[in-house]
């Protein structure tokens, strides 16, 4: 907590700073921690920057330590803003209100999938069976564990049928397959297009062994207690990110290319995965 | 001289210091060319320990989480070292989990044709064996268990390349940090050292020059003490030649510039009055009969005259003139920028009124006299020595010209004083090339007109002038000794002759010689006796002319030498009496035989009534006091009547016999005898051969 609290600090210095004519207390947004608490927020205080002026409040960036933190706020409710997994979305589902969703690399969706290399002879998913599959993220990893894991299930195979390990994130599943830690890699389907991965593996000793069925990336919501005007001001100041330059630059700075509206059914096919791979008891209905 | 030769303390020190410092800065290069390849090799194995132990801690996490991102950031941080070739992270199996290859480096681009496939574990064997890689490996252990190994090359040739340019810049600021050493110290030692050094050099050449600047004493470091040391010597040198130079330009007694200045004083006028086209005149005085002043009052009373005359003549003098004590009673004057000779004649005329008037020495009044002759520049020498000789012989004419005169300098007097030293060259070798010869004048009786003897004379028959008369060169022989020689050849002469012929029987008489003063210097009465003893010469036979310059002598000396002729029996003659000092008291202290009255008061005989009184006046004196007188000149036959009338008992002269040489004379003599024997009695005067 202190360390969340040491983290909070200079987005309150920032924000003393900042003019805001409002009363209210300020709106806190949550990231969740898939990359390094300060490269989140390079990312992505520009955006809660951004929040704060077009909505006339203060709004507090939030970079927790870990999954576990962050999913201590999420469950607490302590973010009426946040960005997270789409599994994360699904579980907390009950809490917050899904209103727009990520566009990377132009696109709004993204898919999983089953890497190999092509010197491995593997052709098929069912020849992963005993095989090392190396998954990207956790087992709340939708595009890195939850999809791939899904195609697996799909070729009749279930989790005691691999030796599951996992990489810190979909890159590195796919960057360990090609250094021969896994046969298979769990991933996204656009992985190899990855400048990150290009730069450190020859990505043209790969293969796409599956892929599943197109996701909306990942999500933001807000609390559904949220004032419904100030939950579309919200929605609107998001999906407008691109319309003016000083958007554009928040976008850039977030590594994004735009965010799209969204609305909870569009993750239903997210949940038929989850269900299919974890269990009907970790969707929240 | 060479080269070292020529640096000065400075040059040399610095480049002592210079060669020092560069042998040391050469020696630190080749020492550590020597050991810093091994130490930084050591360096760098031991910087690879710790960047592959560091790895090998934060990598197990990393690996454990497939993190293969992060693994190459670590990789990349530790192969971004310039001198790392490669950091490559190695599962158990052996295979990479990360890996950073230098491509450029040239390890790695001699290898990379046949490494095309970036095989990183193929590049790995191929490295195995390069010397000049370093490799180091590093476990990767989490919970004992083995997740990898970390391996590390890094390059020497990197390392070597580093330590080069590490030592060229080494070399580079060691280069500066000598010249600026280098000059720091030049310019210490010269601010600190050489200048007070040259100072003191300086200082020393002008104390050598005879300038006496003291050195400025700036500190209290050895170099002051010296320059201390060096401003008493100087000091102590400075009143050393202060009285040096007085005691060698000054004359101790008047204070005056002594003969050495002024003789730098006339040379210094030279200079100056050729440059600006002046004259200056030199006034070279001589007192007169200084020595009697001497003689008469004492030696104390001479010097305070010269003192007094010294300080007289500085009195009526400007300051820019000069007055010198060129020794004894000599002074020089010197007197610059003189218009004409008239200017000159008035500066003379003011210094014999000057040294003329009274002076009250020791209670008692002295006038003194001078002579001055006097020279004008350039017209009378254009050297010192010219200037010196010719005011010298005008001086010597203006002694000659009478007391008090002052005399311009002639080229006349040169001719004469040429002449003169001829005739002293002549004179010197006359007596060896026989050219003398003894004259005799015959002396009467003035009553009877009888030979009573002759007087001695001596001619010099000079091969180109032929014969000269003693008064021109005896008094050159008396001035330059030769009349000591002389003398005794005439004396020998007179002996001999008078021997020779009293031995064939004739009857000389007595014969008289005139003695110098100056024989009388030297023994004369010891010579005279051994010359009559060896001739056999009887006292009677020799009468010895002496002049009252000689009683001017030293009285003592005189008076013994007298005494001693006196006790030899030899007879004395006073000559030319009546010319001189003509002091009465001589007559009484010196005992006389006969008084010689001098041709002069004999010329104007009878008619002139001042020599009748001064002959009267003698011959009464003489009567008075039992003396002979001889009465000189006597050429016509009034004179003689006078003279044998106031009862004068001798007479010589023309009128009766001129002088004759041996010959003649001993013809004389044969007459006489020849007439002697035809009249009774004979020669009154017979000398009877002693014994």
């Amino acid at each position: 907590m202190a360390v969340v609290f040491c983290l909070l600090l200079p987005f309150f210095a920032l924000g003393a700073k900042s003019v805001v004519a409002a009363d209210a207390p300020p709106l806190v947004l949550g990231v969740f921690p898939r990359l390094h608490a300060s490269e989140t927020t390079t990312r992505y205080g520009p955006m809660a920057e951004y929040l704060s002026e077009r909505l006339g409040r203060k709004v507090v960036l939030v970079a927790s330590r870990d999954f576990d933190a962050f999913w201590v706020g999420v469950e607490q409710a302590r973010f009426d803003i946040v960005l997270y997994n789409q599994f994360h979305y699904i579980r907390s589902s009950n809490t917050y209100q899904v209103i727009a969703h990520n566009k990377e690399f132009g696109k709004s969706t993204l898919a999983g999938a089953l890497y190999v290399r092509k010197d491995s002879n593997i052709t098929s998913v069912g020849q992963l069976r005993g095989r090392t599959v190396l998954f990207g993220g956790g087992e709340d990893a939708m595009i890195g564990y939850i999809a791939p894991m899904y195609l697996l299930m799909k070729a009749g195979l279930t989790r005691s049928d691999i030796n599951a390990r996992f990489a810190v994130n979909p890159l590195n599943s796919v960057i360990g397959v090609h250094r021969k830690q896994a046969d298979a890699a769990g991933s996204g389907d656009g992985a190899v297009e990855q400048p990150a991965l290009q730069k450190v593996v020859n990505v043209d000793e790969l293969t796409v062994l599956a892929v599943s069925d197109q996701l909306l990336h990942l999500p933001w919501a807000v609390r559904r207690t949220m004032a419904p005007g100030l939950r579309e001001r919200i929605q609107s100041v998001l999906i407008d990110l691109d319309a003016g330059e000083r958007g554009r630059q928040v976008l850039k700075a977030a590594v994004l290319t735009g965010i799209g509206k969204a609305e909870d059914k569009d993750y239903n096919p997210h949940r038929k995965m989850v269900r299919a791979v974890i269990g009907s008891q970790q969707i929240k209905p | 001289m060479g080269v070292k030769g020529q640096l000065g303390l400075g040059a040399k020190f610095t480049l002592t210091v210079l060669i020092i410092l560069v042998c040391t800065m050469a020696a630190n290069t080749l020492y550590s060319l020597h050991t810093s390849t091994r130490f930084h090799e050591k360096q760098l194995v031991e910087r690879g320990r710790a960047l592959g132990r560091l790895i090998s801690l934060v990598s197990p996490e990393a690996i454990l989480g497939f993190d293969f991102l992060l693994l190459n950031e670590y990789t990349r941080q530790v192969s971004a070292q310039p001198d790392v070739v490669y950091g490559v992270i190695l599962s158990p199996a052996g295979s990479p989990l990360s890996a950073y290859i230098d491509r450029v480096d040239p390890l790695v681009l001699a290898r990379v044709p046949e490494t095309a496939s970036s095989d990183v574990l193929d590049l790995l064997r191929q490295l195995d064996n390069e010397s000049e890689l370093i490799r180091l490996e590093f476990p990767i252990v989490h919970n004992d268990e083995q997740l990898g190994r970390f391996l590390v090359g890094i390059s020497k040739h990197t390392l070597q390349r580093e330590s080069r340019r590490q030592l060229e810049v080494q070399v580079a600021a060691l280069t500066v940090i000598v010249l600026f050493l280098s000059l720091a110290i030049y310019l210490a030692f010269r601010f600190n050292v050489l200048f007070p050094i040259q100072a003191l050099i300086s200082a020393s050449r002008d104390v050598g020059r005879g300038q006496h600047a003291l050195v400025q004493v700036k500190a209290e470091d050895e170099l002051g003490q010296l320059a201390k040391a060096f401003n008493a010597m100087a000091e102590e040198v400075r009143k050393e030649q202060e009285k040096l130079h007085r005691q060698a330009n000054f004359d101790t007694l008047t204070g005056l510039p002594n003969r050495l200045m002024a003789l730098d004083r006339i040379t210094h006028a030279i200079s100056r009055s050729s440059r600006i086209s002046h004259r200056f005149a030199l006034f070279f005085i001589d007192l007169d009969n200084f020595k009697s002043v001497n003689d008469s009052l004492g030696h104390a009373v001479g010097d305070e005259l010269l003192v007094a005359t010294g300080a007289r003549v500085q009195g009526i003098l400007r300051d820019a003139d000069t007055v010198a004590r060129l020794g004894g009673d000599e002074f020089l004057v010197l007197v610059p920028d003189v218009i004409n000779e008239f200017q000159a004649e008035e500066i003379a005329e003011r210094l014999v009124r000057a040294i003329s008037q009274p002076h009250v020495l020791s209670g008692r009044k002295v006038v003194a006299r001078c002579s001055i002759g006097i020279v004008l520049f350039p017209e009378n020498g254009d050297t010192v020595a010219a200037l010196m000789a010719n005011a010298d012989n005008a001086m010597y004419q203006a002694k000659a010209a009478g007391q008090g005169s002052a005399i311009f300098f002639t080229e006349d007097m040169n001719t004469r004083l040429h002449e003169r030293m001829q005739m002293e060259q002549d004179l010197n070798q006359a007596l060896e090339l026989g050219q003398f010869e003894v004259f005799f004048q015959p002396i009467f009786d003035a009553a009877t007109r009888n030979h009573r003897g002759a007087e001695v004379l001596l001619r010099w028959n000079h091969p180109e002038r032929g014969s000269i008369s003693p008064s021109v060169f005896i008094p050159i022989a008396e001035a330059t000794g030769q009349i000591v020689g002389i003398g005794d050849w005439v004396l020998e002469q007179t002996c001999l002759n008078w021997a020779a012929w009293q031995r064939v029987g004739f009857a000389p008489g007595f014969l008289a010689i005139n003695i110098s003063r100056v024989q009388f210097r030297k023994r004369f009465s010891r010579r005279l006796a051994e010359l009559m003893a060896t001739y056999g010469i009887p006292p009677q036979a020799l009468e010895l002319e002496i002049t009252e310059g000689v009683l001017l002598d030293d009285h003592n000396h005189v008076a013994e030498e007298l005494n001693s002729l006196r006790a030899a029996g030899v007879s004395l003659s006073l000559d030319d009496f009546g010319t001189g000092y003509s002091s009465l008291s001589y007559l009484k202290r010196f005992r006389f035989d006969v008084l010689k009255i001098d041709r002069s008061f004999v010329a104007g005989l009878p008619e002139n009534s001042e020599d009748v009184s001064l002959v009267n006046a003698i011959l009464a004196m003489a009567k008075g006091l039992g003396l002979d007188v001889v009465a000189e000149g006597v050429e016509r036959q009034e004179q003689m009547t006078y003279l044998a009338d106031q009862g004068c008992s001798l007479a010589q002269g023309y009128l009766l016999a001129q002088p004759m040489d041996r010959n003649a004379y001993q013809a004389f003599l044969e007459v006489a005898r020849a007439r002697d024997a035809h009249t009774p009695g004979g020669t009154r005067h017979k000398i009877m051969l002693a014994g």
